[in-house]
């Protein structure tokens, strides 16, 4: 994978936001106080995490000032929106920088659209553990919910599923199909 | 310099060994033999009582007694007798005219005794201005020869000062002298000293190292008799020796391929621990067929005995010597410890 | 008085003898790198016996699955004994077997008996001689019994060749995935459907009574986990939460399971009294809580975390104690799946770019890798402790091997249809 100086920066975002959230929460509500706070420590690291793709969402949106431009900005949107599966690295529920104007394109069209539902489909490759996988797989569909929710979407429109290794969109045991096979489905019904 | 090193001395040393107490010490001794000697050694210095030597005669002198003018009157009798009636009628007769006279004398002594008194005032005054005049002379001739003698007191005085710290300077100077003189002989002592010590240490290590030398010399000779014995005895027992050498290394050998052979009939059960030890004791023929075996010692787990029992009699012929004597020596009975270092 | 004197004069001699050692003492610290030889000579029979695999076929299969075992083939045998008097030892000798097992087998009725007896062969011992009968129908149990029962008597561990293997298996049917939950002897065979779905079946776990199997099936369009009880079929739904419901573990007195669940948003340990239907939340972190397993004691329980950054096996002696790392050695390991003794913990071990099957000494920290394949998955160790399987890739479908507890020899179970997967090794039901 090559990393554009963008897309680094992005990681370093990330990973700092990913690192915020879990040293201030992680240690201190380990095991023994029994507690919903696992949901709140997520969106926490979500919204730490991708904090500053909101107004990438909204500035894109406020630059559209002409018509054409905005006409020309939505083809862009539904040409992104043909994206619907999104690929993430080994053991790992980052969403890729690549992935994250789609992303946006999504989440702005289920805000523009409260009555269309979609599901989240986590997957994950054959390496490695099904149970895990399976979690690994979910942990990805949560991933793309939280970004979608941030951008827009509503909680409401989204339901997630994982199936872990077990429906993998190719078969095969190349690194390639492995590649293939971590991802995150978006099944718009 | 010296006064430098006197100071650093005498900060070193205590009050009582300090130099300048020393010194102060010797002075006081050599002043003390110095006033000793000196009626001896410099009479001529004493200042001269000479005044105080004529006053002392004059007063002590004792006067002239009046009763030696009598001592010469002659004595006899009748003569005296006659002469003493003539002389008794001249004496009356006389003494009528002495009476006369006497009077008349009297008057005359009187008045002599009055002119004499007079005399004798005024030559008693005159003695007496005499007398104070001698005496004021006196006094100054006393009083300048007081002076005089106190000058020459004093020049003695400044003289025996002078002499005195001649004295003294020499003293300091022999003391100094002494001191170095001590310092010097006290530094050649410690030398002498240091070097007898030496010497003393040389000769005692090197006394020791002779004593070393012979007790290595006994000990090698020792060691050299020892060995000759051990050769000697290794000599002598040298065919003992190679023949137990050789029994050991055949026993060896075949120990090794006992045990190789038994390793490899051992199926250690799935139950076997490392804690687990099986002893079987071992009878051979001298064909190496097996005569007799028996648990000695279980290892408390019955499949564990068992294939160690399984293992001893799965060898259908032991390897075993083809000399006798290490045979019985080492090969008619022995035992067998079963214990698993290595499980899987 | 007599004996006295006689210990004395021997004892002299042994001091005049000078030189005599303390006894010569050979210690054997190394066994034989091999499995044992035994010889299962095929049982005599009398009476109608069903056809089919023999007796002394099953036996022989059983004892080389083990690992331990290496039978001696029939047609290598010079003689086919039935009882002792008719074995020779010294022929079994020059074959170079170390156990002998004879027997016969008798129909009675509809059940059929079996009387057999093991010897060593070197010291021309019966270790066993024992009668037992089954079923004319069930002759493989019979035979599954009587290699527990030869195991045990050698090894001194029990056998586990009576227990079941619950599996997986994945194939096509009409253009459609299948995946079929199955039930077999250990060996493979007599395998039983047990459920069948287009949508994934997963995690198959036994209840210590070897009766009931929950797992987890996605037939709803999500993870759920049901109970099935085998002799009736009837299945439960045991837990149903939004998110995961996964990673079924029993508890040792079959009244809780372990569970995963992710209701609360993200994946958790929880156990679940089966009867309230009551939850007890195990672990509470961020990061991913899963696959759990209780201990041998039935306190302290195995799971996965990635709490590190990335899988590895925790343990948490009891269900409020804090979790204990237990494996370092690469950058995952996950399902844990200790053994009955408490000395080992199987897992999931990827080194380098494989995954392989892994075990870790609970007492020294060691860690052994078992498998040489290399996309190995869902350990399951047998009851007794001495066997392991697991799923491994034999091309492109997955298999089901058997290996020993301590990574020997391999045997791969004959592969039914398709891709197998998710291999459980039932309780010991006696």
């Amino acid at each position: 994978m090559k990393l554009s100086a963008q897309s680094k920066a992005f990681a370093v975002l990330l990973s700092a936001g990913l690192f915020a959230g879990c040293s201030s929460t992680g240690e201190t509500q380990d095991d023994g106080a029994y507690g919903s706070d696992v949901a709140a420590i997520d969106q926490e690291g979500g919204s730490t995490v991708y904090g500053g793709d909101d107004q990438d969402g909204v500035s894109s949106s406020a630059m559209t000032e002409e018509e054409r431009m905005a006409a020309q900005q939505q083809a862009e949107q539904e040409a992104l929106r043909d994206i619907t599966v999104f690929y993430f690295d080994f053991d790992t529920a980052e969403i890729k920088p690549e992935a994250r104007d789609v992303l946006v394109a999504h989440a702005q069209f289920l805000a523009n659209n409260p009555g269309q539902q979609v599901r989240l489909e986590g997957h994950a490759d054959e390496r490695g553990t099904k149970e895990y996988n399976l979690a690994l797989g979910e942990r990805r569909a949560n991933a793309v919910q939280r970004f979608l929710i941030v951008n827009g979407a509503s909680r409401g429109q989204m339901e997630t599923i994982s199936y872990g290794e077990e429906k993998p969109a190719v078969m095969g045991s190349s690194e390639s199909d492995w590649a293939q096979n971590r991802r995150v489905e978006l099944v718009f019904e | 310099m010296i006064g430098h090193e006197r100071e650093v001395t005498s900060t070193g040393v205590p009050p009582w060994k300090s130099p300048v107490a020393l010194s102060l010490i010797l002075h006081l001794v050599i002043a003390g033999v110095a006033l000793a000697g000196w009626t001896w050694s410099s009479p001529e210095h004493e200042p001269p009582p000479r005044s105080i030597s004529a006053r002392l005669v004059t007063q002590q002198q004792p006067e002239p007694s009046p009763i030696e003018t009598l001592d010469d009157q002659p004595d006899r009798d009748e003569e005296r007798r006659l002469e003493e009636q003539k002389r008794k009628a001249e004496q009356e007769r006389k003494e009528e005219a002495r009476k006369l006279a006497e009077q008349k004398a009297r008057e005359e002594a009187e008045r002599k005794a009055q002119e004499q008194e007079q005399e004798r005032k005024r030559q008693l005054a005159e003695k007496r201005k005499r007398e104070e005049a001698a005496k004021a002379k006196e006094a100054a001739r006393q009083k300048a020869e007081a002076e005089a003698k106190e000058r020459e007191r004093q020049k003695a005085e400044a003289e025996k000062k002078r002499k005195e710290e001649q004295r003294k300077a020499e003293a300091e100077a022999e003391q100094k002298r002494k001191e170095e003189q001590r310092k010097r002989e006290e530094a050649e002592r410690k030398k002498r000293e240091e070097e007898a010590r030496k010497e003393a240490e040389r000769k005692r290590q090197e006394a020791e190292r002779r004593l070393k030398e012979k007790q290595l010399e006994a000990l090698a000779e020792e060691a050299s008799e020892a060995k000759q014995a051990e050769a000697r005895r290794q000599a002598q027992a040298a065919a003992a020796k190679a023949r137990e050498a050789q029994m050991l290394t055949e026993s060896e050998k075949y120990q090794a391929l006992i045990r190789e052979r038994l390793s490899q009939a051992w199926y250690p059960p799935s139950s076997a621990t490392e804690e687990m030890t099986a002893r079987l004791q071992i009878t051979l023929l001298p064909t190496g067929e097996l005569a007799g075996v028996k648990l000695v010692s279980s290892s408390g787990n019955t499949a564990f005995d068992n294939s160690a029992l399984s293992a001893v009699r799965s060898l259908s012929r032991y390897p075993i010597p083809d000399k006798r004597d290490t045979f019985e020596r080492y090969f008619r009975q022995f035992t067998i410890e079963f214990n698993p270092r290595r499980l899987k | 008085m007599l004996l006295r004197k006689l210990v004395t004069v021997l004892t002299l001699v042994l001091v005049t003898a000078g030189t005599v050692r303390a006894e010569l003492l050979i210690r054997i610290t190394e066994g034989a790198d091999a499995a044992i030889p035994i010889a299962v000579v095929p049982f005599a029979e009398a009476g109608n016996i069903p056809a089919g695999d023999k007796l002394s076929t099953v036996v022989q299969s059983d004892l080389a699955m083990s690992g331990e075992f290496s039978p001696l083939p029939a047609e290598k045998m010079l003689s086919l004994p039935s009882k002792r008097e008719d074995v020779f030892f010294r022929d079994w000798r020059l074959l170079g077997q170390r156990y002998v097992l004879v027997g016969e087998l008798t129909r009675k009725g509809d059940r059929v008996s079996a009387r057999y007896e093991l010897f060593d062969v070197n010291t021309e011992e019966r270790l066993l001689g024992e009668t037992a009968a089954a079923p004319a129908s069930n002759l493989r149990s019979l035979a599954h019994h009587v290699s527990d029962k030869v195991y045990e008597a050698i090894t001194g561990v029990p056998g586990a060749f009576s227990t079941k293997l619950a599996y997986v298996t994945l194939d096509t049917f009409k253009g459609k995935p299948r995946y079929r939950l199955q039930v077999s002897d250990v060996d493979g065979k007599r395998a039983r459907i047990r459920l069948e779905s287009q949508e994934p079946i997963l995690s198959p776990a036994w209840s210590p009574d070897g009766k009931k199997l929950a797992y987890v099936s996605f037939e709803t369009g999500k993870p759920v986990i049901f109970i099935h009880e085998l002799a009736s079929g009837k299945r439960t739904k045991a837990a149903d939460f939004p998110g995961l419901n996964s990673a079924p573990a029993w508890s040792e007195d079959g009244r809780s399971l372990l569970m995963t669940l992710s209701k609360d948003g993200n994946a958790e340990i929880y156990r679940m009294d089966l009867a309230t239907k009551k939850l007890t939340k195990i672990t509470n972190h961020w990061a991913i809580d899963t696959e759990a397993s209780w201990d041998h004691t039935g306190d302290g329980l195995f799971f996965t975390s990635d709490r590190s950054g990335g899988p590895q096996i925790y343990y948490k002696e009891s269900e409020r104690a804090s979790p204990r790392r237990i494996t370092f050695g690469s950058r995952y390991n996950a399902r844990p799946r200790p053994d009955n003794s408490g000395k080992f913990v199987y897992y999931v071990h990827q080194r380098d770019r494989a995954f392989h099957i892994a075990r870790t000494n609970l007492k020294s920290g060691e860690e052994t890798i078992l498998t040489r394949t290399e996309s190995d998955e869902s350990p399951s160790v047998s009851p007794n402790g001495r066997m392991l399987i697991y799923a491994t890739k034999q091309g492109a479908d997955s298999v089901l091997t058997v290996i020993s507890a301590d990574g020997g020899a391999a045997y791969s179970l004959p592969a039914s249809e398709g891709d197998v997967r998710e291999p459980a090794w039932g309780p010991l039901v006696r």
